[in-house]
This record gives structure tokens, sequence and C-alpha cells, in this order.
């Protein structure tokens, strides 16, 4: 019916476009392709990146679906029922949403509330939502599986017309996509009027795949992928080193390179200065005051450890324009636009094609403005990244977000969802849950196992002592007892965070959070750097680190937990490339010219890596034998290698090593010699066994445990007690170790040990990517060289050994010093010209 | 007593008495044919599953086998829990525990009690149990739950206890760490490990001049 009404409007757009040139814009192609599409009650994906007009695509084809239906009273006529539901992965983009949605409502004159339900929504606005539902709702994954969680959800989700899920791309690879997924089958199902299903994605290498996720094989075959072809100009530059180490390292050459900066700061209206870690951005805030204090003021830093209300202070300042520059990590990633900001910095490698350009996309917003982004190495290698980059641009080359499979805990918990809610009949869900991606291939006895687990409580059937948790009535399986449904509530979700301390003045006042295990280092009157300010630690208190100003420049930076970034394949392969076209003089950008002192001693002392080869070294230092491998395929994948290398090396002879490795190789020391030739002679890169061996050279069963973390606290194993509340419930607190060691030596079935076997294996460990790595390298010709020295390529990676030993100031005095007699011995050689 | 039968100790003398530090957790004090073990926390897993936490229901017993092997190895007379012998409230976990007591018709068994013994009276007096509420003395030790504060020390006795659960991070070379459960005998007290398997620790530090014994795997290590 909807659709014939469509035919017989003449001009079934016409409000919208009187809309858009009210405002003097213009819709763009893509909008009106959405709307058409749309309005023709197609299924689809839409393309296009932040601060677009993505919203208003789908916003407003909402809007004209309902005002086409109803062309003589939409303006009066309210439907009193859900029609969109709109689900975002950020609260903080929720608000601003919903003020946008809800402008164009008044704008038109059109009757509808559009209502956040996210976890700021107090409870007597969710009344009001239950009694008077809004006719568009904006929640986030977390928030509409509470709704699932309600005893009136199916009649809240009966009628709605369309679901819109905005930012797929951050969702779909993680264990939010996969709530996402169990709750669509689930409204799907509970919807009477078959809805439309709209994703909304950057960017990724996978869109296809990401859209059968949401939609289903069923649903994405009809369905449409409308690319917002905005042909937005990136510009790439790297700050240049005048002088360049021959010995990089990382970490150093970054804050030098501060004062080049400093005239790009002074001639954008706003910057954003983006790092990879909330330490990085606790230590450039610190620098940047420290040498150019005329910024004072105008400087602001950004990180998802700060308290929200600091956040949002320096997010309105940042669109007031009042800041020149913001020192950030991924938490400004996404997010609305900030309008004042002309210029993005990135510092170091963003490990990621996407990533990079996503954080590009930030600035230049005026129509036709050129994205300018300013790359920054850490060390004087990583220039080839930039050359990578530029590359990637030109070739459009994005990464895949792969979506998860058979997540047991995300499975469990929604099961206690809907018991919790309004019960659940199994059959009828198990279907719906097998028609999921993530399930697929869901056997019946894993269902009976995940079924067990929420009513008897795992799989030892001896009936030992009382379970409480889902009943089974009259083939109905719910929750009533309601201590039980409110501690489930409490604890939704699927992210797992470390046990963070809240930072308190003693004279008041929050300021953020920091992990427990830097805290439990410090001792009374330890000085630390936090939010750009130096602080005293005092004692703690009811889980509350309190503190005091400190007038003392000398304080250690806190480290978060989180780990690196691993090196993307995309990245990876792109590297190579750049090398290979390096090492046959085909290249002529700025950073490669930069760095061809470095690449000249490394193939005059050794070679430099191409395609076709891969490189060993192995020589002699004070240190003892070493052995290195320059795979280029990220610090992950050289883990695993070199424990396996090591591992098979062992087998020849008792041998024993010593690791370090980053993005670009790896390096096994020994303090006896290291039988290389007959260790390259064997087949140190067979596939055969590759598993098993890989799970006995590394220590496979801790990395499980610490995986369990996670799963523990999303299936309900751990209770993390009540959020902002000191733990009332103690005498149910075990950590997930303890369950882990005991559910292996009682449980070894558990399927959620298996999921952290395999989780460990796959996701942390990415053992598909060692598998195509060593396919690679079966492929390649070895070159072993034996160098007089550590090489430029080694350099940093036995540079990152020292590090994890040694304290940090220790740490650079020692580095100088190899770096010095390193070139010292260079220019003895006859090697390198001095400057 | 057969001590030669265990599978590892170390025996450490203090105020005179020798005790043997057992891997299983346990101190056998020799003079007293005395069995002394804290925090067992049986009933854990029975609590956890009564709340809908899946933990498997019977992972106490075998606690209470390693405690038989204790008491047949050291033909123990006495066995005394330093509290937390029971989890908070009452379930089945009680019963198989006194059904387990009348395998020893000829032991003695007593608790002092800790925070987590929290029982009505009459179920304690129910069971063959002699129950100390704060504290006993067994000269030259008092022996308690938690440690007690200096104030509250008495002249001439050294002070056992559990409660802390405690552990010692060991550190190696590299970035090698491994956080181990361990006894503890300080100036002013002495620290038992938690005896039960469904318990965390938590981790002590130690100063130079205190004893410390950690337990790895089988074995009994003075640090």
């Amino acid at each position: 019916m909807a659709e014939k009404k469509n035919h017989t409007n003449p001009n079934p757009f016409a409000i919208a476009r009187q809309w858009f040139i009210n405002k003097q814009w213009k819709p763009f192609p893509f909008q009106e392709d959405t709307w058409n599409a749309y309005l023709e009650g197609r299924n689809g994906l839409l393309n296009a990146p932040t601060g677009s007009g993505k919203t208003y695509a789908l916003w407003f084809a909402c809007l004209l679906e309902w005002v086409n239906e109803n062309p003589k009273d939409w303006k009066t006529k309210k439907p009193g029922k859900l029609q969109v539901l709109w689900i975002t992965p950020l609260r903080a983009l929720a608000r601003d949403l919903q003020q946008a949605m809800q402008q164009a409502c008044e704008d038109l004159g059109l009757p509808w509330t559009v209502a956040l339900r996210t976890g700021d929504t107090s409870s007597s606005e969710r009344q009001k939502q239950l009694k008077k539902p809004p006719e568009c709702i904006i929640t986030t994954p977390e928030s509409l599986h509470l709704l699932l969680s309600q005893k009136n959800s199916s009649q809240l989700f009966k009628n709605f017309k369309s679901l819109i899920v905005d930012e797929w791309h951050e969702l779909v690879g993680s264990k939010r996509g996969v709530q996402i997924e169990l709750a669509v089958s689930r409204l799907m199902k509970i919807n009477v009027r078959g809805p439309k299903i709209w994703a909304v994605s950057a960017t990724i290498g996978n869109l296809g795949e990401a859209m059968e996720v949401l939609l289903g094989k069923e649903g994405a075959g009809k369905a449409i992928v409308i690319k917002a072809d905005l042909d937005k100009k990136i510009q790439i530059e790297s700050i240049l080193p005048d002088e360049v180490e021959k010995f990089p390292w990382a970490g150093y050459l970054g804050i030098k390179l501060l004062p080049k900066i400093l005239p790009i700061i002074e001639k954008s209206q706003s910057t954003l200065l983006f790092t990879n870690t909330r330490s990085q951005t606790e230590i450039w805030y610190q620098q940047l005051m420290d040498k150019a204090p005329e910024l004072a003021g105008l400087v602001a830093m950004h990180h998802s450890s700060l308290d929200r209300e600091v956040r949002d202070w320096v997010e309105n300042a940042l669109h007031a324009g009042r800041l020149k520059l913001v020192v950030c990590t991924s938490s400004l990633d996404l997010g609305v636009d900030f309008k004042p900001v002309e210029t993005v910095i990135q510092v170091g490698s963003p490990k990621g094609v996407s990533r990079f350009m996503q954080r590009a996309g930030r600035s230049g917003h005026q129509p036709g403005a050129v994205s300018r982004i300013y790359f920054l190495p850490t060390h004087s290698l990583e220039l080839v990244e930039a050359v990578a980059l530029k590359k990637a641009l030109k070739e459009q080359v994005f990464e895949n977000r792969k979506p998860l499979e058979m997540c047991m805990d995300v499975l469990v918990q929604y099961l206690v969802t809907l018991a919790v809610g309004e019960g659940f009949e199994p059959e009828s869900i198990y279907s719906e849950v097998k028609n999921t991606r993530c399930f697929r291939n869901l056997s019946r006895e894993e269902w009976e196992w995940a079924l067990d687990f929420i009513t008897t409580g795992g799989s030892s059937l001896d009936g030992y002592e009382e379970f409480n948790k889902v009943q089974i009535e009259n083939g109905l399986y719910l929750i009533r007892n309601k201590k039980l449904a409110m501690r489930h509530r409490l604890s939704m979700g699927t992210i797992v965070s470390e046990p963070v301390l809240k930072i308190k003045f003693v004279s008041g006042g929050f300021i953020g959070t920091v992990e427990e295990s830097f805290i439990s280092r410090l001792n009374k009157g330890d000085v630390f750097w936090f939010a750009g300010r130096s602080l005293r630690f005092e004692r703690i208190k009811d889980l509350t680190v309190l503190v005091r100003r400190s007038n003392s420049n000398k304080g250690i930076v806190p480290r978060w937990a989180g780990g690196r970034l691993p090196l993307s394949t995309q990245l990876s392969k792109l590297i190579r490339e750049t090398l290979q076209d390096a090492a046959e003089g085909r290249s002529d950008e700025p950073e490669m010219l930069t760095i061809e002192p470095i690449l000249q001693l490394q193939s005059k002392w050794s070679a430099i890596p191409d395609e076709k080869t891969l490189l060993v070294e192995y020589f002699r230092s004070q240190e003892g034998y070493h052995l290195l491998f320059y795979p280029f395929e990220g610090r992950a994948v050289h883990e695993l290698l070199a424990a396996l290398t090591a591992w098979r090396i062992s087998r020849l002879l008792p041998i024993s090593f010593s690791f370090a490795m980053n993005d670009y190789g790896f390096e096994l020391l020994s303090d006896t010699p290291i039988p290389v030739e007959e260790a390259l002679e064997q087949d140190l890169f067979s596939l055969e066994n590759l598993e098993d061996e890989v799970s006995t050279s590394i220590n496979s069963t801790e990395m499980a445990r610490r995986r369990f973390r996670e799963i523990a606290a999303i299936a309900g194993l751990v209770f993390q007690g009540y959020p902002g509340k000191p733990i009332t419930s103690k005498h149910l607190q075990a950590s997930s170790q303890i369950i882990f060691d005991v559910l292996k030596e009682y449980e070894p079935d558990n399927l959620l040990l298996k999921q952290a076997e395999n989780e460990s294996l796959n996701l942390i460990l990415e053992m598909d990517r060692l598998k195509e790595t060593i396919a690679r390298i079966n492929q390649q010709k070895i070159r072993l060289e034996k160098p007089p020295k550590p090489t430029p390529f080694a350099f940093p990676i036995m540079v990152d050994r020292l590090r994890e030993r040694l304290s940090s100031e220790k740490l650079s005095d020692r580095i100088s010093r190899m770096q010095l007699s390193l070139e010292n011995y260079a220019e003895k050689e006859g090697f390198l010209r001095k400057h | 007593m057969s001590t030669e039968h265990l599978i590892s100790y170390t025996t450490h003398r203090h105020c005179g008495q020798h005790l043997l530090l057992l891997a299983e957790k346990a101190i056998y004090w020799q003079e007293e044919k005395m069995l002394l073990l804290a925090d067992l926390h049986l009933g854990k897993a029975g609590h956890f599953r009564r709340a809908g936490i899946a933990v498997p229901g019977h992972i106490h017993h075998q606690d209470l086998e390693r405690l038989s092997g204790l008491i047949d190895k050291t033909g123990a007379e006495k066995v005394i829990f330093l509290g937390d012998l029971f989890h908070s409230e009452l379930n089945n976990g009680w019963f198989e525990f006194t059904a387990w007591m009348e395998l020893y018709p000829d032991r003695k068994f007593i608790l002092v009690k800790g925070n987590h013994d929290i029982f009505p009276p009459e179920v304690y007096k129910e069971s063959r149990m002699e129950i100390h509420e704060q504290e006993l003395v067994v000269s030259p030790f008092l022996l308690t739950h938690e440690p007690l504060a200096v104030k509250y020390q008495k002249e001439g006795l050294y002070n056992i206890s559990g409660h802390i659960h405690p552990a010692v991070l060991l550190r190696g070379g590299g970035m090698q760490h491994i956080t181990l459960p361990c006894f503890y005998f300080g100036l002013h007290y002495a620290l038992l490990p938690a005896f039960g398997k469904f318990t965390g620790f938590s981790k002590i530090k130690p100063k130079k001049e205190e004893a410390v014994f950690a337990i790895a795997e089988n074995r009994v290590l003075r640090l």
C-alpha cells in the first residue's frame, strides 16, 4: 500500500527538498537515492562518512514514508506508536542525534517525539516512554537489550516500521555487534509490520559481508548498498626530521619533532592531535605545555579515562572554536563533527588504513575543503608507513571488520535477558538464533548446553546444590526472582573494562579513573600525571584514589592496559610493497628520501627485504647471539612466530631464547651460538602440526585464562557489583581466574572455556593470519645475512626488549650510548658520511 | 606420626615448637599433634549457585579429600580451623561436612570463628565441633581468624591467623612473574594460606627479616 501511494504521489520528496532549500542546502544524490530505495520498501546499507549528512538520508526517508502515507493529516495525526528504532554505538552521539532529528520534525511541523533511551535516561523518563511511546527511540546496543528485558517489550516493538543501525562498522566486528544480531533476530519476530532495516557504515573492506551480518542472508539478497561518493580530498603530509638517526628506536623521535608542529597549530583554526594511547596523550600534553607555554588555555586533552564532565567541556569548547589544539586518543575517532577543526596530526603509526582515513576525515568540513592530516613519526623507519598510507589512499584499500562467531557468553546473557523479560520458548528462540550469522553453526548440543547453563548451572547434572536462575514453567523459560533479575539487568553488556578506581581531590571533585594495577604500585606521596596535572597520591578510600595537587614536575604517567593495536594485514602488505619500491629505487616520496641513509646502511650491512625474500640476520654482540627475522606482519603474528621458531630450533639442540618483536620483525636471543644454517635447512616454517606446536610453544592456558575475564563477566559468572556503588555483595566475589581454574578442573568441556581458548588463538593471536603469513613465507626465498653489528632494522627490535626490562630513564641513557657507539662504528668503517 | 608420607613440607621452628608447613596449605604442629588450617570456605560454590552463578557444585569435595589425606598421613589428633570454615549462609555443603566429620570419631575438631562463619548458634551446637568465638590460646600460640593488631596481642603468645589468603609475587628474568600462595611469619603474627580451592588470594609485601614460605605446586620453598 505504501508503494502505491508513492507512485501516485508526483513528488514524494517535496517536503524534504523544501526543508533543504530553507537551510540553503541541496540534497546530495546519495540522500535522494536512499529516500528512493527506502520508499520502495528496500533494506540496505548506506556507506557514508561522519559529517556527510547520512543522518538526514535515513531520517527523512522515515519521515517521508509517514508523510506520504498520511498526505492530508500528517501535521496533526500522531501515530501513537513507536515508528523508528535508531541504534548508535555511543551514548554521546545519541544526544546530538536526538537534537538534530527532533529539530527536523519541528521545522516540518510534524508532531513526532524523538526520545533517548540510554544508560543516562532517568527512570521517570523511562516510565513516561512506556506509557506514551515516542515515535522514535534512539538507543545503544546495551539499552536495547535492557528494553528486551522489560515485561512489556513485545508491545513496544510490535509496530515500528524501521530499524536503523548507525556506525555499523564500529559494531560489526565486536560482541556488541553480536548483541545487535540477536536483538534483530528477536525484533523481526515480535514486529508484525515487516520493518525495513538499514545500516549506516563508514568504508570498510567487507561492506557486503557487514550488510549480510545485519540483514541475514535472505534479507541482504534484496538489499541495496548506497555509496556516498562525496569525493572528499585527503592530503597526507609527513613531519620530516632534519636529521635521521641511523639507528631509530620507537618513542624517541616523536617529541623531538614537537617544535615542527607548532607553526601548523598556529596556522589552523583548530587542530586534533591523535596519539595511540592514553599515556601518550598525557605525555604530549605535558610536553606541549612545557615547550609552548603561550598555548596554555588553548590546549586541552581528551581520553576515555577522563571524567565525562571534563570530556563534555572539551567537546563543547572545541565546537565553539575556543581551543587551538586537543590532544586525544581514539576517544575522538567517532562522534559529531567539530566544524572548527582544520587540521589533524597523527603521532606514530595508526596501525591501520581505515583508522588513519577516519581521523583524517575529522578535519576540513567546509564544502569543498581538503582534509589535511600530518603524520608525525615516532621513529624514522615509521616514515615508510606514511608512504604506505598514501598508497592505500590512492588504491582505496580498507581493512575488513571480521564478524565474530559463536560467542557463547553473549548467547547465555541474551537468554537470561529474555528470561528476565517476558520469558522464552526454547524452540522458537533456537531457530531465531540459528538464523543469525554469529550462531549459524550452533549445534543442538551446544544449544542444550546453553539452556543447561542457565537452568541447572552447567553440565554437572548431579543436582548437587540448588541452582537459582532460570526456571521452566509450562515450557516457558523465565526468571521470577526479583533480586536475580535486578542483578542481571545491572550487569548486562559486553564491554568489560579493567578494574578502575576513581580519582578525586581530597578537597573534592572527580577528575577521572585509573586502573587498579597502576595505583597499587604507588606509595603515599608519589607523584603522577593525570589529565595534564601533577597529582600527589594520598590514599585509597572506598574505591576512590584521593590526591592533592603537586608542584613537582617529575611524575610518572599512568599506564593503561588495553595493549598495543595490531598492525593491520592491509597496512603490513603496503609496507612491504613500499620497501620493495625503495629497494628497487622506484620511490621518490620525500619520506623515502629522508630515510635513504638508513636504507643505505641497511642494504650495505645486510639487505632490504622485498616481497620475494624473507630476510634473516644473524650476528653476535656482547649480549649474545641474535637471530632476527623480518616478515613485516605485525607484532601479534611475530610473537607467535618467535615462540614457534624458538621451539622448533630447540628441538635440534637444547637452547633457550629470549624474544623481542615489533611490527616489522622479531628477534631470538641466546647466550650460546645458534645453529642457523642447520635450523633454516629444517623446515622452520612448516604448516604441519602448526596449531599444536603453537599451543605448546606459547603458554596457551595462561592466555586463555586472561581472555576468560571478559567472557566470565558477560556470561554472568562474575558479578562486578553495582555501578557507582561500593560492592555490597562481597560474598559473591570470585575472580574469573579462580573460576577458570575450577572449571578447567571440574568441567573441562564447558563451552565458555572453549570460547576463551578460541578467542585467545584467533582474536588475540590471530591464528588465521599466522597461517597466511607462513604460507607466504613458504613462497619466499630465505636470505641469511651476517651483518657485523645490529642493523638499522634490528636496532628498534632490540631496544624493545631492553625497554621491557629497564626503567625508562636508564633506558634512554643506555640507548643513546648504544646509538652513539654504532654510529661511530659505521663511520669508522666508512659506511656513512658525516652530515 | 609418619611425616615421610607427606608430599612435601618444610619444618619451621617457632617459639621452640616444630611446625611442619605442608604443601597442602596447612600446618602440622608436631608437639600438639594438631593440624592448623584456615579459610576453607566450604559451601561457597553452593552459595554462588543459589545466586545463579554457574560454578560446579562439587568443587569442595576435593578440599575435604585433601584434608582426609592430611589427617591420615600426619595422624593428627586435633584439627583446628582458623575461621571462614563455611562461606556464609547454610546450605547442603554444611551437612556434607558434618557427615565427613563422622569418618573421624576419635579426632577433635575445633573452630575459631571467622567473618564468614555466621550460622545461628544452634547450628554449631548441633555439630560435634568445639567453637571459639574470638580466639583460642594453645601456648605459646594465640590462634585467631584475623591477625591481631599489635595492641591486642598478648604477652608471651605469638598470633597465628588466616583471613588474608596471603600470596607473594616472584619475579624472574625477562618479564616473567608468578604469584604463589604462601605462609608468612612476621614479627607480630603468622598467616596461613587459604586451604580452600575456591578462594582467591591477596598479595602481601613481606619485609626482608620476615619469613615467607611459598607453595609452588607440591613444594614449600623458603624465600
